[in-house]
C-alpha cells in the first residue's frame, strides 16, 4: 500500500547541508500498522512527511495505493492536497477558528465532487462518534482538552476514509496515564477501518505495543526492521537493544557451535554460556552478545537449578514496584537483572548466574 | 477503502500543470525580491547620482555636468557639521526623555498595584492618533515665548518678564519629540514586562539574591537588550521626524537633518539648491543607515535571552503602598498632557472669535465660524477626496504586499529570504524626506524618458508612502504569521485542500485580526505623514490633507488650522480605537495559534 523507495533527503541548513535520510526503503502491506522508531534527529519524521508531500525528497519514488506520487528521477511531484492521506500531528493542529463540527468537516468540504451538507454532516457525526467525542460539535476547537484535542485530529484524519493515515507521535503531549489508554484504543479503531498506518514515535512501548512491524531508524538509515517480538528478542545491533528497553551486552568467543539438539558454547567476560540461535558463525570467532535483564535468572530464585558456572556477587538493588532490579558483579563486569518483587535477595549475596540459551543473542556487528 | 481523493489517470493528466505551477512558484519570491529591491535602490539611486549633479534644476540633469560641488558646498558653506552636531542632540535627547517615560508607564501597568491600570493601558496608546504637526502646534499654542497660553499665563500671575518656558529651543524639540515617542514605545515594552518569566526572579531570590540585587543582576540584566533595541527603533523615528522639527525649530533657524534638506529647496526666497539638498539627504540617509544597521544587529543577538517564551505568566505585582495614588497621578497627567491638552488648545483656537489669551471673553466669542470657512475654500473638497484615496490606496497596497513578502520570509524556503527580509527593512531607514527628494529625481526622469506624468500624481504619494511603511508592516506581519503554527495549515493541505483554499480558510481568517490592524496603522500613518507629502506636492492633483494644515499654519491662519486639526483628530481616534477592537490579537482563547 506504501512503497518508499530509496529515498534521499538533504536540507540546506545555516550549518551546511544535512543529509537527513539517506536511502530508506520500507514497504507497507495494505491494513498494516507500520511504525518508525528511533530518537530525534534519526529522519522518521522527515521521512513521514515526505509521504504526506510536506517536505520533498532529493531523490527516490514513493507511491500509496497504485498512485506514484513522488520520482525525482522522473521528476514526478502530487501536491499534498491531492494525496490521498489523512494525518495527526504532534502539535494535533486543531484550527481554533474552527468549531469541532467545522473541523473535521474540512476535509469533506474540500472533496470533489463536495459531498451534500446531509453527507458531510452523516459522516462527521459518525467520525465524531467513533473518537468518542459526540455532543462537543458546537464547542470552539480551542474549548477542548488535550485528550480530546487528540482525539478531534483523530476524527478528522479518519472522517475522509483515506487509505493511509500518518501518526506522527500524536501521543506524545498526553499524560502517561492517558497515553497508555490512547495506545490501545487507537490501534483498535485504525484496525477496525481496515485503514494502512504509518506511525511515527520516539516512544519504545508505543512501538512495541500498537505496531505490526516496526522499523528502527538512526542517521537517516534503517537499523532494524522486524515485528516488535523479533525486534525485541533478536536485535542486530547494540544500538537496537539498547534503544528498545534495557540490555545487557558481553564480548565473548564461540567455543563450539549448536546442533540440532545440543547448544553451541562460548565464553563470554562474564563467564561459559550456551546458546542456541549461532547464526553462521565459526569456532573461535569474537562476537558480542545481548541478554535482557528479564532473562537473566538467579540460580535457585525463580527457577529451576540448573548448573551455572557463574557466580558473582549482588552489588545494588533497586526497588521498581512491579520489579527488582538487581546488579550483580561478576569481577571486571556487570549484569543487570530483573527479579519478582517478592524475591529475596540483599546486598553482598553470592549469587548463582543462569541464561538460557535461547535468550542468548548474537549481535551482527 | 474507497479511494476516493484522487486516481491513477487523474494525476497523468494532471502532471503537466504541476511542473508549470512548480516553475511559477519558483519565479515569483524572485520577481518579489527584485520587486522590493527596485523600490529600495531606484530612488536611493537616483538620490546618489542627484547628488553629484551641478545643473541646477532636476529636469536640466546632465551626464557632463557632474562633480563633487555639492558636497562641498554643504559641508563647507551650509556647514551640514553644525546640523549633524544638533541632530545628536535632538535625537539622543528625545530619545532617552521618550523611553524613560515609557519605561515608568509600562513598568506601572505590568509590574505594579497602581490602582486604575486599565484606563492608563488604554489610554497611552491613543497617543498615535495626534499627527505630529497638530502635537507640535498645539504645543506652539501653549509656549511660544511672547504669545503660548501656558507663558502669557504664567506672566500674568508672577509678573514675570520671562516666559517659563520657550518652545522654540533645543529642549522644546527634545520635549515634544520626546512625548510623540512615547505610544509607540510603551506598546513595544509591555510586552517585553509582560513575557518576563517570574521564575527567573525566583530562581535568583531562592539562590539568596537580595530583592535590589535580583532587580540589578536578573530583572534589567534579561530587560537590558530589548530595552536598548527599543531605544534605538525609537531614535530612527525620531531622526527622520520632520513635523516637530518643521514647526518649533525651523522658524528659529535651528535645524536638524530632515529640516535642513527641506529647507535648501524650499526656502522662501532663495533658489532651489536641489543638488545641495541631495548632498545633504545622502549624509543624513548615510547615518540613519548605520543606526540601523546597529539595530539589526542587536535584534539579531538579543534573541539569546529568550525572554519570550509564549506562555502566559502573570507576574507578581510589586507593591506601591502609598505612592500607589501619586503613581496613578502622575499617569493621568501624562495623559492629560499628550492627549486631551492638544485636543483642547485646537478645540479653543477652532472656536474663539479671534486669536486671544483664554478669558469670559473669549470663551463668549465662540462660534462655528472658522469650520464654515474651511468648507467654504474651494480647495477643501479636492483636498478631502486627495486624503482618502491616497489613505484607502496606501493602507490596501502595503498590506497586500507584507502579507506576501512576511509569507517569503516565513514561511518558505526561498533561498534569499534572508536578503529580502533584510531588504524589507530598509526603508524603515529612509528618512521620508530624503525619499520625497529622491523621488522627485526619480519621477521626473522616468517622466521626461516615457512621457508618462507620474510626477505630481497622486500615485507618486502611493509609491512613496508604500516603501515608507512596508518595513514596519512586514515585521507586524512577519511575527503574526510564525505565530501561526505551520501544523495548521499542513493539516489543511493533507485534507485536500489545494494552496489557495488554505489561504482563503486557514491563514486569513487567523490573521485577520492583524491584517485589520496593520490596514487601519497604515492608513493613521498616511495622515499623520507630512514630510514626503510637502515634498511631492505639486498642487491639486495631489495635495493631501497635511499639506493643507502645514500651509495654513505657514500663512498664519491658526484658526483654520484648528478647525482642521480638531476634525482630523476626532476621525483619528475613531480608527485608534477601532485598532484596539478589531486590530492584532485579543487571544481569543486561542491556544493553539
Amino acid at each position: 500500500m506504501i512503497e518508499i523507495d530509496n529515498l534521499h533527503v538533504r536540507f540546506d541548513s545555516d550549518k551546511g547541508i544535512v543529509h537527513a535520510v539517506r536511502g530508506v526503503t520500507i514497504s507497507v502491506a495494505p491494513g498494516e500498522f507500520y511504525t518508525l522508531l528511533g530518537p530525534s534527529g534519526c529522519g522518521k519524521t522527515t521521512t513521514l512527511r515526505c509521504l504526506a508531500g510536506l517536505e520533498t525528497p532529493s531523490g527516490g519514488s514513493i507511491s500509496i495505493g497504485d498512485v506514484v506520487v513522488h520520482d525525482t528521477d522522473r521528476n514526478i511531484s502530487i501536491p499534498t492536497y491531492r494525496r490521498d492521506i489523512g494525518m495527526v500531528f504532534q502539535s494535533y493542529a486543531i484550527w481554533p477558528h474552527l468549531t469541532v463540527f467545522e473541523n473535521v468537516a474540512f476535509p469533506l468540504r474540500e472533496m470533489k465532487p463536495k459531498p451534500k451538507e446531509t453527507e458531510i454532516e452523516r459522516r462527521v457525526k459518525n467520525a465524531l462518534e467513533l473518537v468518542q467525542l459526540s455532543g462537543y460539535e458546537s464547542r470552539p476547537a480551542p474549548f477542548l482538552s488535550g485528550g480530546q484535542q487528540q482525539r478531534l485530529a483523530l476524527a478528522r484524519a479518519i472522517v475522509r476514509e483515506a487509505t493511509v493515515v500518518l501518526f506522527d507521535e500524536p501521543l506524545s503531549n498526553l499524560d502517561a496515564k492517558l497515553r497508555a489508554e490512547t495506545r490501545l484504543e487507537l490501534r483498535r479503531l485504525v484496525k477496525r477501518l481496515g485503514m494502512t498506518a504509518l506511525y511515527v514515535t520516539h516512544d519504545q512501548t508505543e512501538a512495541l505495543t500498537m505496531a505490526d512491524r516496526v522499523a528502527i531508524m538512526r542517521d537517516g538509515e534503517i537499523a532494524q526492521e522486524a515485528t516488535p517480538t523479533e525486534i525485541y528478542k533478536r536485535p542486530v545491533s547494540r544500538f537496537v537493544a539498547s534503544f528498545i528497553g534495557q540490555c545487557n551486552f558481553a564480548d565473548g568467543e564461540v567455543l563450539s557451535v549448536p546442533t540440532a539438539d545440543t547448544p553451541g558454547q562460548m565464553n563470554t567476560e562474564w563467564g561459559r554460556l550456551s546458546y542456541s540461535e549461532g547464526l553462521d558463525h565459526t569456532v573461535g570467532d569474537k562476537v558480542t552478545i545481548a541478554v535482557r535483564p528479564e532473562n537473566v535468572w538467579l540460580a535457585g530464585k525463580g527457577i529451576d537449578d540448573v548448573a551455572t558456572s557463574i557466580t558473582g556477587e549482588v552489588s545494588e538493588i533497586i526497588f521498581l514496584g512491579e520489579s527488582l532490579e538487581c546488579r550483580v558483579t561478576l569481577g571486571d563486569s556487570n549484569l543487570i537483572t530483573r527479579l519478582h518483587p517478592s524475591s529475596e535477595v540483599a546486598v553482598g549475596d553470592s549469587v548463582g548466574i543462569i541464561v538460557k540459551p535461547n535468550d542468548v543473542a548474537i549481535l551482527a556487528a | 477503502m474507497s479511494n476516493t481523493a484522487l486516481d491513477v489517470g487523474q494525476t497523468v493528466v494532471k502532471k503537466r500543470p504541476a511542473n508549470l505551477r512548480n516553475l511559477a512558484g519558483r519565479f515569483f519570491p524572485w520577481a518579489i525580491l527584485i520587486l522590493i529591491a527596485a523600490m529600495v535602490a531606484a530612488p536611493v539611486f537616483s538620490l546618489v547620482v542627484g547628488a553629484f549633479s551641478q545643473s541646477r534644476l532636476p529636469n536640466e540633469f546632465s551626464i557632463d555636468n557632474m562633480g563633487l560641488g555639492n558636497f562641498y558646498a554643504v559641508w563647507v558653506e551650509q556647514r551640514i557639521d553644525l546640523v549633524l552636531w544638533n541632530t545628536a542632540i535632538y535625537v539622543i535627547g528625545s530619545t532617552i526623555f521618550g523611553i524613560t517615560t515609557a519605561a515608568v508607564l509600562a513598568w506601572l501597568v505590568e509590574r505594579s498595584d497602581m490602582p486604575g491600570k486599565m484606563w492608563v493601558y488604554a489610554g497611552v496608546p491613543l497617543g498615535i492618533a495626534v499627527p505630529g504637526i497638530l502635537h507640535a502646534i498645539a504645543w506652539v499654542l501653549l509656549l511660544s515665548p511672547r504669545s503660548g497660553f501656558l507663558n502669557r499665563g504664567w506672566m500674568f500671575m508672577t509678573g514675570s518678564e520671562e516666559p517659563l518656558f520657550n518652545v522654540y529651543s533645543m529642549a522644546g524639540l527634545i520635549f515634544a519629540e520626546g512625548l510623540r515617542l512615547v505610544p509607540v514605545a510603551f506598546l513595544m515594552l509591555v510586552p517585553l514586562m509582560r513575557s518576563m518569566d517570574p521564575s527567573l526572579e525566583e530562581a535568583a531570590a531562592a539562590s539568596g539574591a537580595s530583592p535590589m540585587r535580583t532587580i540589578r543582576r536578573v530583572t534589567f540584566a534579561l530587560l537590558l537588550p530589548g530595552v536598548l533595541a527599543i531605544s534605538i527603533f525609537q531614535a530612527i523615528t525620531a531622526i527622520e521626524n520632520f513635523e516637530v522639527p518643521g514647526i518649533l525649530g525651523m522658524p528659529v533657524n535651528l535645524h536638524v537633518f530632515s529640516t535642513r534638506v527641506f529647507n535648501l529647496i524650499e526656502n522662501i526666497g532663495t533658489i532651489p539648491a536641489f543638488g545641495q539638498a541631495n548632498a545633504a539627504a545622502v549624509f543624513y540617509l548615510f547615518i540613519a543607515l548605520i543606526i540601523s544597521f546597529f539595530y539589526l544587529r542587536l535584534v539579531r543577538h538579543s534573541e539569546r535571552y529568550s525572554i519570550i517564551t509564549g506562555k502566559g505568566y502573570t507576574p507578581r505585582a510589586v507593591r506601591l503602598g502609598k505612592w500607589r495614588y501619586p503613581a496613578i497621578g502622575l499617569a493621568l497627567f501624562f495623559l492629560f498632557v499628550t492627549i486631551v491638552l492638544p485636543f483642547l488648545v485646537l478645540l479653543y483656537v477652532s472656536l474663539v472669535g479671534y486669536l486671544r489669551q483664554p478669558s469670559i471673553d473669549a470663551f463668549q466669542s465662540f462660534s462655528w465660524k472658522h469650520y464654515e470657512a474651511v468648507f467654504r475654500q474651494p480647495r477643501v473638497g479636492r483636498v478631502m477626496w486627495n486624503t482618502i484615496s491616497l489613505t484607502l490606496m496606501t493602507a490596501t497596497t502595503v498590506t497586500i504586499l507584507s502579507f506576501i513578502v512576511a509569507y517569503i520570509i516565513v514561511r518558505t524556503r526561498f533561498a534569499a529570504r534572508y536578503t529580502l527580509d533584510v531588504l524589507s527593512f530598509m526603508p524603515h531607514s529612509i528618512p521620508g524626506i530624503v525619499l520625497g527628494l529622491a523621488l522627485f529625481w526619480l519621477l521626473i526622469q522616468f517622466d521626461s524618458l516615457t512621457g508618462a506624468s507620474t510626477f505630481g500624481s497622486l500615485y507618486s504619494l502611493v509609491i512613496g508612502f508604500t516603501i515608507l511603511f512596508l518595513s514596519y508592516s512586514v515585521r507586524a506581519m512577519s511575527v503574526a504569521m510564525i505565530q501561526v503554527h505551520s501544523d495548521l495549515e499542513d493539516a489543511a493541505k493533507l485534507c485536500g485542500a489545494p494552496p489557495w483554499r488554505v489561504a482563503i480558510r486557514i491563514f486569513a481568517p487567523l490573521l485577520m485580526p492583524t491584517l485589520v490592524g496593520i490596514w487601519i496603522y497604515v492608513a493613521m500613518l498616511s495622515v499623520r505623514f507630512i514630510s514626503l507629502p510637502l515634498i511631492l506636492s505639486q498642487g491639486g492633483n495631489n495635495e493631501v490633507l497635511g499639506v493643507m494644515i502645514w500651509s495654513l499654519w505657514d500663512n498664519g491662519n491658526i484658526n483654520s488650522v484648528g478647525a482642521i486639526g480638531i476634525m482630523l483628530m476626532s476621525v483619528m481616534f475613531a480608527l485608534a480605537l477601532s485598532l484596539r477592537i478589531f486590530g492584532f490579537g485579543q487571544n481569543k482563547g486561542g491556544g493553539a495559534i
